[in-house]
């Protein structure tokens, strides 16, 4: 269960940023007061164009970035207030995640279970259950430098799921990958839903939104625009289409604006 | 879970061939090479100084005492070759193209000189820039003016040591490993010093902007670590490979005069033996340790500030200099360590080193020099700490 009330975040621009942005404001709102809930066993979606703040507000959930104000519960655990509790309840996967080019899979995958103390059994378990799950045996005693693009992306899955996250955040996780390989992504969402843990996800992509999410919230310059379920999206619809309408909802709130 | 992080690091850096490069085989072959360029040439500079036979331009009378002294002077002083000159010009301009090495101009009243028994003017002519030529030709004349002293003493009927009201002798106090050390032992820190500072470099540079560049820290700052463990985890891999390069470099001198016998001197190895011992080397790493800490809490900073890392390693590699510059001060022989040069960093580290090998050192001095470095890594590791604190910082 993800819990997010009335978040905010300020970032202070220095002199270069200002000048950058041609802006004399000192500080730059990137998230302004999103309220959502994402329930267990249910696919939640973040939509929003580029630089909505979709990704300061998961680095938030994620405890990398602390809110200026809001709450912020991850699986019962105030993410503000314990931010390492709130992390070993998290699995977190962005599109642009790197992996260690000079370790092995084995390597990571060990790697990562013993940041989280994962017990050695279970571990062994797990590994095992992810490494056929995703058909990774065969290459998982090589750099993974050498490794292809789909390899890779499941090295991250399987880094990602290694201790069991209750509540899994994904930050445009097929960005950049082929359709093949962003299949692997869309599966593991699925099975994280089958296995009733919280999955938020962020896009700008409406149909793979439409593919895969429950529940959506919509935003744009740090504001939301649409909150609700994807059967509320669709039966409220102006336009003809989800993509339409998507664009409808952002545009509107730009004329509102002005 | 440093440890865990340690090792993580550790392993991922050693199989860096760059870092593996800077950290390990340059400081082993640095020794080595100095050590063989400089007995090779030294050696080849004297055995060509001594073989190389000079030619000597001569004007002055004929038969003077001058050129038959000079004539008839052994091989052991340089293999000599006399030409008779007639203008002094011509002979100036050829010492100056060194198709001569060595001009002497003797008056044609010198013997009138010699006869007189007054002192009789010579005038000797050589290239600066032609190295050792200026003592070839003091050798020449002070042989000439000693048998020329000799010969008036006879003639004078004077005893020689009625001559000598006082003969004094002085004696050297220093041990050959103390004079080594004063003069010579500002090259040894400073070579451990730059190779501490290129070791860290690179993972310094590997393990945060890198780690940046490469999209991993996001993930890591995602577990339940403390964003302090992380760093220290980090923090002890960039310290170990300044250590690391700093035992490379101390190894391959060690290969140098054990391995490979580049120093043939006998004298000289029994001193160097003297110097290189189990305490020498504790000590000495006493000292780095906290440089290279001090060195680690610097660079970390500029590595987690920097987007990429070639922006990391161009504001890296002008700090060198900036860091490595004062080691420089070791090599001035009458710089010593004092209250004022123990509180200078990275100057005090390669002052007590040179204390160090001299067998001179001042326990009070040098607990403050590691004191002034203790105090200057821990402000370092809060720097480092507070910089990778900052969200903005640890992600791109």
């Amino acid at each position: 269960m993800i819990e997010i009330s009335d978040l905010r975040k300020e970032f202070m621009l220095s002199r270069r940023q200002r000048k950058e942005l041609n802006t004399t404001d000192t500080k730059a709102v990137a998230v302004d007061g999103i309220s959502i809930s994402c329930k267990p066993g249910r696919v939640f979606s973040l939509l929003g164009p580029n630089g909505a703040g979709k990704t300061t507000t998961l680095r938030m959930l994620s405890t990398v970035f602390k809110p200026t104000s809001g709450t912020i519960t991850i699986a019962g655990v105030d993410a503000v207030a314990e931010p390492a509790e709130a992390r070993k309840k998290i699995g977190f996967l962005t599109g642009s995640t790197g992996l260690y080019a000079r370790l092995t899979p084995n390597e990571v995958i060990k790697y990562f279970a013993d940041l989280y103390s994962v017990p050695r059994d279970e571990f062994e378990e797990r590994k095992e259950k992810l490494y056929t799950l995703l058909d990774m045996h065969d290459f998982q005693g090589k750099r993974i430098a050498k490794l292809s693009t789909g390899m890779k992306q499941k090295v991250s899955i399987c880094r990602t799921m290694i201790h069991d996250p209750e509540v899994v955040i994904f930050d445009e996780p097929t960005s950049g990958l082929d359709v093949i390989t962003a299949e692997n992504i869309i599966q593991l969402i699925r099975n994280c839903r089958e296995e009733g843990k919280t999955v938020i996800f962020s896009s700008h992509i409406m149909s793979e939104v439409d593919l895969l999410c429950d529940d959506m919230a919509i935003i744009h310059k740090g504001k939301m625009l649409f909150n609700g379920t994807m059967m509320d999206f669709r039966n409220n619809m102006k336009a003809e289409n989800l993509t339409a309408e998507f664009i409808r909802i952002v545009n509107a709130s730009k004329e509102l604006n002005v | 879970m440093i440890f865990t992080i340690f090792k993580k690091e550790l392993k991922d850096t050693l199989r860096d061939k760059r870092t593996m490069m800077m950290m390990l085989v340059i400081p082993i072959l640095i020794f080595p090479i100095i050590l063989n360029v400089f007995v090779g040439v030294s050696a080849s500079f004297t055995e060509e100084a001594i073989g190389k036979e000079v030619k000597i331009a001569y004007i002055g009378p004929e038969n003077s005492y001058l050129i038959e002294k000079l004539e008839s002077l052994p091989d052991e002083y340089g293999k000599k070759k006399i030409i008779q000159y007639i203008d002094t010009l011509k002979m100036q301009e050829d010492v100056r193209i060194d198709s001569i090495q060595i001009g002497v101009y003797v008056p044609s009243d010198f013997t009138k000189y010699m006869d007189a028994k007054s002192p009789a003017p010579v005038n000797i002519y050589y290239n600066a820039t032609d190295l050792g030529m200026e003592d070839r030709a003091k050798a020449y004349m002070n042989v000439i003016e000693g048998i020329a002293q000799q010969e008036r003493y006879l003639d004078m009927e004077l005893i020689v040591s009625e001559l000598t009201p006082i003969t004094t002798k002085y004696n050297n106090v220093a041990s050959d490993k103390e004079m080594i050390g004063k003069l010579a032992g500002g090259i040894l820190p400073y070579i451990f010093i730059a190779f501490g500072f290129l070791g860290c470099m690179y993972p310094a540079i590997d393990l945060f902007t890198g780690e940046k560049e490469r999209g991993t820290i996001e993930t890591l700052l995602t577990t339940p670590v403390a964003r302090w463990q992380i760093l220290f985890g980090k923090m002890g891999v960039v310290v170990l490979s300044g250590l690391l390069a700093a035992s490379a470099a101390l190894l391959g001198l060690f290969i140098s005069i054990e391995v490979l016998d580049i120093v043939q001197d006998a004298e000289l190895l029994a001193v160097i033996h003297g110097i290189l011992n189990i305490k020498f080397v504790l000590l000495l790493f006493g000292l780095l340790f906290p440089l290279t800490v001090f060195f680690a809490g610097v660079m970390i900073p500029v590595a987690v500030y920097a987007k990429s890392f070639k922006e990391a390693q161009s504001i890296i590699t002008p700090l060198n200099i900036v860091m490595v510059l004062p080691a420089m001060v070791g090599f001035f022989p009458g710089v010593e360590l004092n209250v004022i040069t123990a509180c200078i960093p990275v100057v005090n580290v390669v002052l007590a080193t040179k204390e160090l090998i001299a067998g001179t050192l001042d326990l009070y001095l040098l607990g403050l020099s590691f004191a002034v470095m203790f105090a200057l890594a821990i402000i370092a590791v809060l720097i480092s700490y507070k910089r990778f604190d900052k969200e903005g910082n640890v992600v791109m």
